[in-house]
């Protein structure tokens, strides 16, 4: 008994010490030590001169990384990608192509997974490629890489992406907050889209939910708004980009470069005429814009365009979401404009400037920018579907001051309002209107009721 | 003499193992192994009346002791590097995720051993006196090891880790004044993030294994002193064999007094402690029983951390350790589980929180600690301690059962799904 169980210690000895050298052995035989073998091959067939061909052969392997503080991450990928930035690897085969079009994009400042996806950290193929479990970015397809610009390129043009630039402008004026936030602002109804790139969801299924809301999530309250193909597929790309990542000051500015040309596109769009003049022309209710930048530091401009009431407490001027490259546009327009600038954007507009312009400006600034025409559309039109609520879609409001006085539309803005129902034991309206008292200031709110009573159409029996 | 021979004189200084002499003086002079007695009963090796369940315990301590320290190598404790350090240990560190695949396989084992053991020590009633305190410091072993397998799950900050810790704490603030303040003092917050993410390292790789070595040592020593372990039960003859050997603390059947020799004999320290004349502790007959612990314990030892260590290695080597995705406080999963041996807590709390999460377990430990002093009946024969054998059982049975439910039968929104039925999106 003793002398077999001297034996079988003996055995189970062995078999450790066998155990620990076949993991020895597994740890030592990692792919990519093949790929890098295999790529030592390709490199030294081209190799006329053998002394240079058996050192390039020699080469011992080793893990390349990009470590990317700015991006927190750290990219492995050219471990195995080892003719990524070698132009003589144009027609090698995956995985040691050469990457064509890097453009400034090279991968020791990049790395690849903040364009590409994947998991920059794995070693092995369908690890690094993130199709295994618990990695939920896994690599984009050809067809979507392009969203991955917009992570940068936060706002302005979009170099080469002209469908991110579009539909960054689409969001704003399509009145998506009305429903979802985004940084903070918009409605409650639908997601939170401040992250949506980061939740992960297939760019198929984006697409798809874009083109019919309800056939990829049933039960969906998103109406259908009848998006083009092209429409669908930019707002996915901007979805996708929608990843709320801190970006390294190196990647945040480059984002785009401010020019006074996007500042000019920026004054018309915010409409900063209504209330500021340039020289004289324009609005009076605001101070004069003509050479501010030289009246002022750009600190004090970019405090008063983050938030004005910071700079004089009870400023009648509203705050705007302005990104630090827009603010920096938006000073370098003011910086360069002069009269003439200022008359040619008063003789484009539509309808002439009149006093109570400003309060309607700042109104309809607030209608657009918390997404009230998202339901109740850009002309207040309304005719968002809307099952089972009166009329069975959103109401228009160029009519409300039929029906309300100012102070009851002041009221249901503060307080929301569940829809009327059509059918009183039918199901809920998907959609209802919010009470904003928690967003919106009471000036915000008689501002917008300006907006909307300026609008307000006599109806035809006042014809009669 | 032959320098080398003097040198290894000088070392192990004791005499050849062939001898007898040799075999004990192996034990009595080596710091290491004077744990053990020289001579052990022979019946007390036998494998099927302890299955060797505290030594595989013990052994499994050691490896996650050897493996532990080499983690911490990679390891720094504060997010989200923690999480990429598990990323780094998986892909480039050599040998990386067999060394993690045996601290995380080993500390499950530990949980089931610690618990086996405990059961086996039930069965065979070895709590009885004198060992009623030994028992105790067992039980507290059993929660230590617990402790430290729940602060280890944290460490590598995957989703995996963030929610099992997220309702592992929840069920214990369920306590009634104190559970908040203690869930808070435990997380450094009120939730769990980078300050508990610290307080879980410090007390997983300090604290918690300090505590465990001590008590173990204390565990060790008692066994030893109490006469190794209780003598298997088919052994027992009569009433007077059931009690325990007992060298140690004077009792009632073996009170301190001089036995009837002559009056001018000297006792020496050693006989007065335990109350008997040193040459009359062993009859022949017992001599006869007892085996010299080298090679008979030592082999067996070995025989056993050998087949701990290549089982460990073994399922390593195929099963690598689970790593989820960066925990991310914004993304419950559905269900958020507890560590598996919390999921029976996690069943009962579903039911009630309060009972199930503080008064059962609280109950649970109270009894545990409680058995060697409520249960009077000395005698250690099964079929003399029917009800409480049953008693135990049921216990045993009820706890497993809750897990298994817990693990295997709960989805999401905590609702009764059997594993064979797949929940589409489960994970939302």
């Amino acid at each position: 008994m003793e002398r077999r169980l001297q034996q079988v210690f003996f055995a189970l000895s062995l078999l450790a010490l066998a155990l620990i050298l076949a993991a020895a052995w597994q740890a030592n035989t990692p792919t990519w030590k093949t790929y890098q073998r295999n790529f030592l091959q390709l490199e030294a067939q081209g190799e006329p001169n053998a002394v240079t061909k058996t050192a390039v052969l020699a080469t011992p392997p080793e893990i390349h990384q990009v470590i990317l503080t700015g991006l927190q991450r750290v990219d492995r990928c050219t471990t195995c990608h080892l003719g990524a930035e070698d132009p003589t690897m144009k027609n090698a085969p995956e995985p040691f192509r050469y990457h064509a079009n890097l453009g400034p994009h090279i991968p020791s400042k990049f790395g690849c997974t903040i364009c590409h996806g994947g998991q920059g950290l794995a070693t092995d193929k369908n690890g690094a490629h993130g199709k295994v479990d618990f990695w939920s970015s896994p690599l984009l397809s050809r067809d979507y890489i392009r969203a991955s610009c917009g992570r940068c390129h936060k706002e302005g043009d979009v170099p080469g992406v002209p469908e991110l630039t579009e539909e960054r402008r689409l969001f704003e004026t399509q009145g998506c907050r009305g429903c979802h936030k985004l940084k903070g602002v918009g409605g409650s109804i639908g997601p939170d889209l401040t992250a949506e790139g980061a939740n992960h969801r297939a760019p198929e299924w984006l697409e798809g939910h874009f083109l019919a809301p309800n056939a990829v999530s049933s039960g969906s309250a998103m109406p259908n708004f009848h998006f083009s193909r092209a429409q669908a597929r930019a707002l996915t790309y901007y979805m996708l980009s929608l990843t709320s990542e801190e970006m390294g000051s190196y990647y945040s500015s480059v984002r785009l470069i401010p020019g006074p040309e996007y500042g000019r596109q920026l004054f018309v769009e915010k409409n900063c005429i209504a209330c500021h003049a340039m020289g004289g022309a324009g609005a009076k209710n605001g101070p004069d814009l003509l050479g501010v930048t030289t009246r002022h530091s750009p600190q004090w401009i970019d405090e008063q365009l983050v938030n004005p009431e910071l700079v004089y407490p009870g400023s009648s001027m509203p705050a705007y979401d302005l990104e630090v490259n827009a603010r920096k546009a938006l000073m370098a327009f003011l910086a360069s404009a002069t009269v003439e600038d200022a008359q040619l954007i008063l003789s484009r507009r539509t309808r002439a400037l009149t006093p109570a312009d400003v309060a309607i400006e700042a109104g309809k600034q607030d209608f657009a920018r918390f997404g009230c025409v998202g339901c109740h559309g850009t002309e207040l039109q309304g005719g968002v579907a809307n099952p089972n609520a009166q009329g069975g879609e959103v109401p228009s409001l160029l009519h409300v001051s039929d029906d309300y006085t100012k102070d009851e539309v002041i009221a249901i803005i503060r307080n929301g309002r569940a829809p009327p129902l059509e059918n009183t034991s039918g199901p809920t309206p998907p959609l209802y209107m919010p009470a904003w008292k928690t967003v919106l200031s009471d000036e915000d709110i008689h501002r917008i009721a300006d907006y909307l009573w300026s609008k307000q159409q006599k109806k035809e029996k006042d014809s009669w | 003499m032959n320098p080398i021979r003097e040198i290894w004189q000088s070392i192990v200084r004791r005499d050849p193992l062939s001898t007898d002499k040799g075999k004990s003086e192996l034990v009595f002079l080596n710091v290491w192994l004077h744990i053990h007695p020289a001579k052990v009963k022979r019946e007390n090796l036998k494998f099927r009346h302890s299955f060797y369940l505290g030594f595989i315990t013990f052994f499994l301590f050691l490896i996650l002791i050897t493996t532990g320290i080499a983690l911490m190598c990679y390891y720094r404790p504060y997010p989200p590097q923690a999480y990429q350090d598990m990323k780094d240990l998986q892909f480039v560190v050599f040998m990386g995720p067999f060394l993690r695949a045996m601290h995380r396989w080993a500390a499950h084992g530990m949980v089931v051993c610690v618990f086996l053991h405990m059961c086996r020590v039930f069965y065979t009633g070895s709590y009885k006196k004198p060992r009623q305190f030994n028992w105790v410091i067992g039980v507290l072993l059993l929660l230590l090891t617990l402790g430290l397998s729940f602060t280890g799950y944290l460490l590598p900050w995957d989703q995996l880790a963030y929610w099992a810790i997220t309702v592992g704490t929840n069920i214990g603030s369920y306590a009634p004044l104190v559970g908040g303040q203690l869930r808070e003092l435990l997380l450094g917050g009120h939730s769990v993030g980078e300050a508990a993410l610290l307080r879980f390292y410090v007390l997983h790789v300090a604290v918690l294994p300090s505590l465990l070595i001590l008590l173990t040592i204390v565990h060790f020593w008692r066994v030893r002193k109490d006469g190794g372990l209780s003598r298997p039960v088919w052994k027992l003859k009569a009433e007077k064999d059931a009690q325990l050997v007992t060298i140690g603390a004077p009792t009632e059947t073996a009170p301190l007094q001089a036995s009837a020799a002559s009056s001018n004999k000297t006792y020496g320290l050693m006989e007065v402690v335990t109350g008997k004349p040193i040459f009359e502790t062993v009859t022949p007959e017992e001599e006869e029983d007892t085996v010299f612990s080298y090679p008979y314990a030592f082999v067996r030892e070995a025989v056993t951390l050998m087949a701990t260590v290549t089982t460990i290695m073994l399922i390593s080597l195929f099963f690598s350790a689970p790593l989820e995705e960066l925990a991310n406080p914004a993304r419950t999963p559905n269900p958020a589980k507890a560590p598996w041996y919390f999921l029976g807590l996690q069943e009962l709390v579903s039911h009630s929180a309060l009972l199930g999460g503080v008064v059962a377990p609280g109950l649970m430990v109270l009894a545990l600690i409680a058995i060697p002093y409520l249960d009077r009946n000395p005698s250690r024969r099964p079929g003399e301690r029917k009800w409480i054998l049953w008693l135990f059982t049921f216990f045993v049975v009820a706890n497993l059962a809750l897990i298994v439910v817990g693990t295997f039968f709960r989805g999401p929104g905590w609702a009764l799904v059997p594993p064979w039925v797949h929940v589409v999106g489960g994970t939302e």
